[in-house]
């Protein structure tokens, strides 16, 4: 068989996109786990990085690679509602300390939106952009299901999610020693509502305690933000 | 393991029926998030297998949004074009959105 047949085959089935996605993101976990995990050795930037130049390079549409990535995109719901388990462990965390941490949250949901709204307002960013940073600080999975309820890109969505946790998890230790926050819990739980998963794995290799509040301010940041921004949202943007 | 998952994605298809058909403006995943933390807390312990299949699906949740952040080659030319508009965005935003939260809970506890 000749190399062209090969490649028409295996181009049209969902295995090379499949394989494309897992092969690369095996080796953003591999590297970061090399670079001793640092934030900025990411394993979904190192992955996206690869895939993106990857299929630009065999001038493949992105179509049709979702067509075969769909169904590791899929699981991104199923893994959503398992979030639960997570939450449920960490709310014992919660005792004691309901009143501050749910002024911390809405302050920090608050603020996410509000200024990076106002900045790329104020610059002039193109609309489809500054909508897509209404869901930067939560989860990725309910940000981009929040993205559909306020008719804006998932996709995008998804992009600036992912950039956010990044950019907490390097900029976090420098902005928390500055503001003299000292205990785990509101590190971890500052961290948590600013960039969510991944800095919440950030804040794991840490302290097990920032872990905890990490995790805990995440899933309450998803919740609330599945809930309010599309409500808040109806009002501040021009329909 | 098998009856975790099924628990799991049962959690999400009742989620998605009800955000069908009752909160259409709360993502069907979020619903499917809260039953199945409600009924844990009746419950009052997670199922072995559940939890198998959680960890398994969380641990590896970056892997998970690969597919939609490769969307991202749709919108290069707009971001090249905006990209100190959204680099300021992100950044300012996200040392704000640590700083407020870590301010806030900082003062509260000295009062307390």
């Amino acid at each position: 068989m000749a190399i062209h047949e090969i490649w028409v085959y295996l181009s049209g089935s969902p295995l090379l996109a499949l394989i494309l996605t897992l092969g690369a993101y095996h080796a953003g976990v591999l590297s970061y786990e090399r670079a001793g995990r640092h934030p900025l050795a990411n394993p979904v930037l190192i992955a996206v990085s690869i895939i993106a130049l990857i299929i630009v390079a065999i001038d493949m549409p992105y179509a049709k690679y979702f067509e075969g990535a769909q169904f590791v995109h899929f699981l991104l719901g199923t893994a959503t509602v398992a979030l639960a388990v997570p939450i449920y462990e960490g709310l014992g965390a919660l005792r004691g300390r309901i009143v501050p941490l749910f002024v911390a949250l809405l302050g920090g949901g608050a603020v996410s939106i509000a200024s990076a709204v106002a900045i790329a307002r104020l610059l002039e960013a193109d609309p489809a952009i500054v909508g897509a940073l209404w869901a930067k600080s939560v989860t990725a999975p309910i940000a981009m299901g929040v993205a559909e309820r306020i008719h804006v890109s998932p996709t995008l969505t998804a992009v600036f999610a992912v950039t956010t946790g990044i950019l907490g998890a390097v900029l976090a230790r420098y902005v928390l020693d500055a503001v003299g926050a000292k205990a785990w819990w509101q590190r971890g739980f500052a961290l948590g509502v600013a960039s969510h998963g991944i800095g919440t794995s950030r804040a794991f290799s840490v302290s097990e305690e920032a872990g905890t509040y990490a995790s805990l301010a995440m899933g309450l940041h998803g919740i609330l933000g599945a809930v309010a921004i599309p409500l808040v949202a109806q009002f501040f943007r021009p329909a | 393991m098998i009856g975790g998952l099924v628990q799991i994605l049962a959690f999400q298809g009742l989620g998605e029926l009800a955000s069908k058909f009752l909160l259409p403006f709360i993502p069907g995943p979020v619903i499917g998030l809260v039953l199945l933390l409600s009924f844990l807390a009746a419950r009052r312990t997670v199922p072995a297998g559940t939890r198998l299949v959680a960890s398994a699906l969380v641990q590896h949740l970056g892997l998970l949004f690969v597919p939609a952040a490769v969307g991202v080659v749709l919108f290069w030319p707009q971001l090249r074009s905006h990209a100190l508009a959204v680099a300021l965005a992100l950044l300012v935003s996200v040392v704000l959105t640590i700083a407020v939260p870590a301010l806030l809970l900082r003062a509260m506890s000295k009062r307390v």
